[in-house]
């Protein structure tokens, strides 16, 4: 069925079995990276140059890129993709209290604070076996969308925005810049700048209107998040069985209000990030390959439908499809599965190019999941963090504190648009107060606020680069908030009904227990997976996507997403000397898929294509 | 949209050169994307929107070191608002020098054009002083001199070719910089303590900027290390101790005052309990017993008694929420004992039990004195017997009980102190004038209308016809005139 490289199969049932006859079903070939011709290149062309791009800033945390350039033929030919921290969660919760597992594990990213206490109490839910309360879960839903509704405009205005400024594209376009000036916007009376150049002037740090704007638009979620969850980043009322929140009629109404407050700044950013990727794509439409790469997606869903979910390990593939943000694993832009079971058991993490130790020697823990399904001994719930900081830097040994995860030994990218793309494309969203899964886009009935009712339509686009994951990043704001809107509806009809409890008792199981956490972060997928026994964690994993994006090369060879990126991207920059080179594509490239190093490093990851080194931020480092 | 907190478009411009920029004339541009540093961009809006300072310093640089973190007081510092980072970057501030903020989640510029800026402020080459900002724990470089750093930023030298770069650990460049700094901050618990990446079990061995720089060490302008800690800080207790630190530098107020550990005295001396919206249940002796429950949170799993915060009275962000106004118990982030000295999280700690134990045993006998003298405080002076509330069944309940409490707590509430009213002669008016109220209803006029239609009957005092519906009826019709 789904699986075209593990040896799974379905019986009539659509039972999963592994396939008679292999005797070791997961063994594989490791394949040498070959960069023989990269490094005669090197030596003998002036023109092709080696990029050492230390730290890449304007991401979240620690990253370092490393490139070969060819600035004749305009091409990348290597990318190394380099975490370059590492602080080792998962060493410091192993033989931990699971209590601790929140707290701590939150402290993973500051990011997008509180995914990680979400996910961690998911799994601690599964392996406690308790459920939490419909208001503890619609409180979630409400807290993790307003989170992502001011981690995305951070990033779009803050972070990748500059890249698109007047001073940028001046600099590196002149003939770009001179066209903007002429360029007239399509949607004025929306935003109110009439030229492309207009809005580039608004994109340009410390003056410019979008850039201020949207650092204040990052305030007034966090306030919601602080009303209802204590503080931000890292909130202070994840709690396992729900949340700690006294919840009553003052916060719904003071959340209510901020939601309300911040969707007309989002409604224009669709429509400011429309007129960014026409305009490129008018000017050159080379520009739809900055950033390219094979449509592989996967998403672990978001959001629990909070009449109907157990949070057990049996019916995750029920209430997975309930979620507001449906899992989901696309392959060559076709959705392939949307079955939590199916997601869970392609997954496989590998170190060979990382600063890690295998964990062979430990022994396999578990040979199926807890439904019986076979897992992997790359599985997380098998895996082991030893971090091994013993050797140099080695483009084809070991480069990254990332590792490389893989789902059914693909390459794979996580984000915003992974998580509307399978939601879209799947039409399972059983949700449909603002928004519409129509197999092909998300629509999304956008309520009048100060700007009128807005349809707004994110279709799943037909050419894959940095502009449209930008572009969905805004419309992914707008998908968040209305996400929290209906929760806080469905809030205050649970407060109708006197359903105000957050969250379910526990007591701390002494046996052996196994639980995992499907969430999602600002960036898309997160999994946290765990292995307790007498009271104590014994194990404990987590997948961030950047850990997944910024991936080193897997034992086959093939890089990460940021790495294939980079390699897929054309220089379009305009230069007349070599030394004038700035690399301009490349860090768009890199930067539309919001970098988020603090999550990454327990995973380190070191791609090698065009050379550039670039510090990201800490979340990809476990 | 609510009103940005610069709300009047700036007059400077960031995209007009101005004389002595050099990062054009750097051996490559890579990085270079906008053909100017950060640095060099402050640069252009002090130019094109002079400042007419008074005071010595116009600018001052901040270089934001990054260790062992998450981020996340990076992200809190940007949502602070007393004052904003924009305010601060932008120099909206008079009495403030702008700061040129140094940091690798906004600079414009990547690679070697911003480890640059780094060398320089190492070598002592700035134009103006600088502080160092550090944020996450520092790791023990030792356990990685054979391979790669644990956490790193950026290679030296600049501009060499690949082969011939080191990359540079955090640590190191703390140690280049601290000399020179004019103040060194550590934000946030893990470079305030340690925190989560120094916990029992790490792999790292990791440890705080304190810890690091050690007890001798002062910074150029004589300082030791500042101490903003929180897991994540609040923003706003991190840009206010910047801000009272630029005022200083530049002359404009007195240096703000630090506690034993460095932590700004008068942010962090107060236990965050005592601030705590919920103490009041603590004092009456009443305790959450379930998570959700609005009572005081101590026998759920909170450490605020023996916490130095200040989360309860600031809020977190916009003065909004906190952990304890919002339900969460406190785990003792700020402090040099987190996280170990407050596991397991959510257990009650050991220490509570005794005063929470006498709390209750005091709570039981205040808690009823309390109430009632609260139902009494819940009557205006005209309610004797009866509220005119239509929501009240349980106001209307008066018994002798109370009525004889309620007689004594009054004496008791004006032994020796004057009651208000003119009881006394000296009180009165000397000519005998009456106020209209007394004139018509006598002296007792304290009542509902349905009683003072009463009195106005006796005394033959007119009366506006239907007016008071309780008097005459809801049917009456009104008097016309």
């Amino acid at each position: 069925m789904c699986f075209q490289n593990l040896p799974i199969e379905f019986d009539e049932q659509g039972n999963p079995y592994l396939k008679g006859g292999v005797t070791d079903p997961y063994a594989y070939q490791t394949r040498e990276i070959d960069r023989s011709q990269v490094e005669e290149l090197l030596k003998r062309n002036g023109h092709v140059k080696e990029m050492s791009l230390d730290p890449v800033t304007r991401v979240a945390g620690a990253l370092a890129f490393h490139s070969v350039v060819d600035l004749e033929k305009r091409k990348v030919y290597e990318a190394n993709s380099v975490a370059s921290l590492f602080r080792g969660y998962e060493v410091i919760l192993k033989g931990r209290d699971p209590r601790d597992a929140m707290f701590i594990s939150s402290r993973v990213c500051g990011v997008c604070g509180g995914v990680h206490s979400v996910a961690s109490s998911l799994a601690i839910e599964m392996a406690f076996g308790i459920t939490p309360p419909p208001m503890g879960l619609a409180l979630r839903n409400i807290q993790l969308g307003l989170d992502f509704c001011l981690d995305n405009p951070l990033h779009l205005y803050v972070l990748a925005g500059p890249d698109y400024s007047q001073i940028v594209v001046e600099r590196t376009n002149p003939a770009l810049w001179e066209k903007a000036k002429k360029t007239e916007c399509r949607y004025t009376d929306i935003h109110g700048f009439k030229t492309m150049a207009e809005l580039m002037e608004a994109f340009n740090p410390l003056t410019g209107k979008l850039y201020i704007q949207g650092i204040h638009a990052t305030r007034v979620p966090r306030e919601a998040y602080s009303l209802l969850f204590g503080k931000y980043p890292h909130p202070q009322t994840v709690v396992p069985g729900g949340l700690s929140s006294t919840v009553t009629l003052r916060e719904l109404n003071e959340t209510h209000n901020r939601i309300i407050r911040t969707i007309d700044f989002a409604k224009m950013g669709v429509f400011i990030w429309e007129e960014i990727t026409a305009f490129f794509y008018e000017a050159d439409p080379k520009y739809k390959e900055v950033g390219t790469r094979p449509m592989n997606f996967m998403d672990s869903g978001i959001w629990d439908d909070p009449y109907n979910y157990d949070g057990t390990y049996e019916s995750a593939p029920e209430w997975g499809e309930r979620r507001w943000g449906t899992p989901g694993i696309v392959i060559d832009g076709k959705l392939v599965t949307t079955n939590l079971h199916h997601i869970n058991m392609g997954l496989e993490e590998f170190v060979e190019h990382s600063f890690y130790e295998s964990w062979e020697n430990e022994g396999i823990r578990y040979e199926t999941d807890p439904s019986g399904n076979p897992i992997s001994p790359h599985h997380p719930w098998n895996k082991e963090t030893k971090p091994k900081p013993t050797q140099k830097r080695s483009w084809k040994e070991r480069y990254t504190w990332d590792t490389a995860p893989r789902w059914d030994r693909h390459v794979m990218e996580a984000g915003t648009y992974a998580r509307m793309w399978i939601t879209a494309a799947a039409k399972k969203l059983p949700h449909t107060r603002f928004l519409e899964s129509t197999g092909h886009s998300l629509k999304m009935h956008t309520p009048k606020t100060l700007l009128p009712p807005m349809e707004l339509e994110w279709k799943i686009p037909e050419v894959w680069n940095a502009f449209e994951r930008n572009l969905n990043r805004a419309y992914h704001i707008v998908y968040c908030q209305l996400v929290a809107l209906d929760n806080l509806y469905i809030a205050f009809e649970l407060m109708k009904q006197g359903k105000t409890k957050t969250a379910t008792p526990y007591e701390v199981p002494q046996d052996e227990r196994i639980g995992v956490g499907f969430w999602g972060a600002g960036r898309g997928w997160l999994t946290h997976h765990l292995v307790m026994d007498k009271g104590a964690l014994v194990d404990y994993q987590i997948i961030t996507p950047s850990t997944i994006n910024a991936s080193p090369k897997d034992p086959w060879g093939h890089g990460g997403a940021y790495e294939e990126a980079v390699v897929n991207t054309p220089i379009l920059e305009e230069y007349d000397k070599p030394e004038e080179f700035t690399g301009i594509d490349i860090f768009r490239a890199i930067r539309s898929f919001d970098p988020c190093m603090p999550c990454t490093t327990h995973i380190h990851s070191d791609t090698h294509v065009v050379t550039r080194e670039v510090n990201t931020c800490a979340c990809g480092i476990v | 949209m609510p009103e940005q907190m610069v709300t009047i478009p700036t007059r400077g411009r960031v995209d007009q050169p101005v004389e002595g920029e050099t990062s054009r004339t750097m051996p490559d541009q890579i990085g270079n994307v906008a053909g100017a540093t950060m640095a060099e961009l402050h640069e252009r809006l002090i130019h094109s929107n002079p400042r007419d300072v008074l005071e010595p310093l116009d600018k001052v640089y901040a270089f934001w070191l990054s260790g062992m973190s998450c981020d996340g007081c990076t992200i809190s510092a940007l949502g602070a608002t007393e004052p904003s980072v924009e305010e601060l970057l932008t120099g909206a501030m008079p009495g403030l020098p702008v700061l040129i903020l140094h940091h690798y989640a906004t600079a414009i510029e990547s690679g070697d054009h911003f480890t640059h800026e780094m060398e320089k402020a190492a070598k002592g080459e700035l134009d103006a002083p600088y502080v160092v900002v550090y944020e996450g724990s520092i790791p023990d470089e030792n356990l990685t001199i054979e391979g790669e750093p644990w956490a790193a930023e950026g290679s030296l030298p600049t501009w060499s070719p690949e082969g011939e770069r080191r990359r540079i650990p955090t640590a190191e460049w703390v140690r280049r910089m601290a000399p020179g700094a004019a103040a060194v901050i550590a934000i946030g618990t893990c470079a305030t303590w340690g925190g989560i990446p120094a916990a029992f079990g790490n792999a790292t061995g990791s440890m705080s900027l304190m810890d690091f720089l050690g007890k001798e060490y002062r910074s150029a302008f004589g300082l030791p290390v500042i101490n903003v800690p929180g897991c994540a800080p609040l923003g706003d207790n991190f840009t206010e101790t910047v801000a009272l630190l630029l005022l200083f530098l530049n002359g404009q107020a007195p240096l703000p005052e630090f506690d034993e550990l460095g932590r700004p005295a008068w942010l962090f001396s107060e236990t965050v309990h005592r601030k705590c919206p919920r103490a009041g249940w603590y004092e009456e002796g009443t305790f959450a017993k379930e998570y959700g429950d609005k009572e005081c949170l101590v026998e759920v799993g909170c450490w605020g008694p023996v916490v130095n915060c200040n989360i309860t009275e600031r809020g977190a962000v916009g003065h909004m929420g906190g952990c304890m106004v919002a339900g969460g118990p406190c785990i003792g982030c700020t402090m040099p004992g987190f996280p170990d000295k407050f596991t397991p999280f959510y257990k009650t700690p050991p220490g509570s039990q005794a005063s929470t134990f006498m709390s209750k045993m005091v709570g039981s006998f205040v808690r009823p004195l309390r109430r009632i003298s609260q139902l009494d405080r819940n009557r205006e002076i005209r309610w004797h017997d009866h509220v005119p509330s239509g929501w009240a069944l349980e106001y209307d309940k008066t018994t002798t009980t109370h009525k004889v409490i309620e007689y004594f707590y009054n004496k008791l509430q004006y032994y020796r102190s004057e009651k208000p009213g003119r009881q006394k002669d000296v009180e009165k008016y000397r000519s005998g004038y009456k106020t209209p109220a007394e004139e018509a209803y006598g002296e007792n006029y304290q009542v509902l209308p349905d009683e003072r239609a009463k009195i106005a009957k006796e005394r033959g005092t007119p009366q506006r016809r239907g007016l008071t519906p309780q008097a005459e009826g809801f049917d009456t019709p009104l008097e016309e005139r």
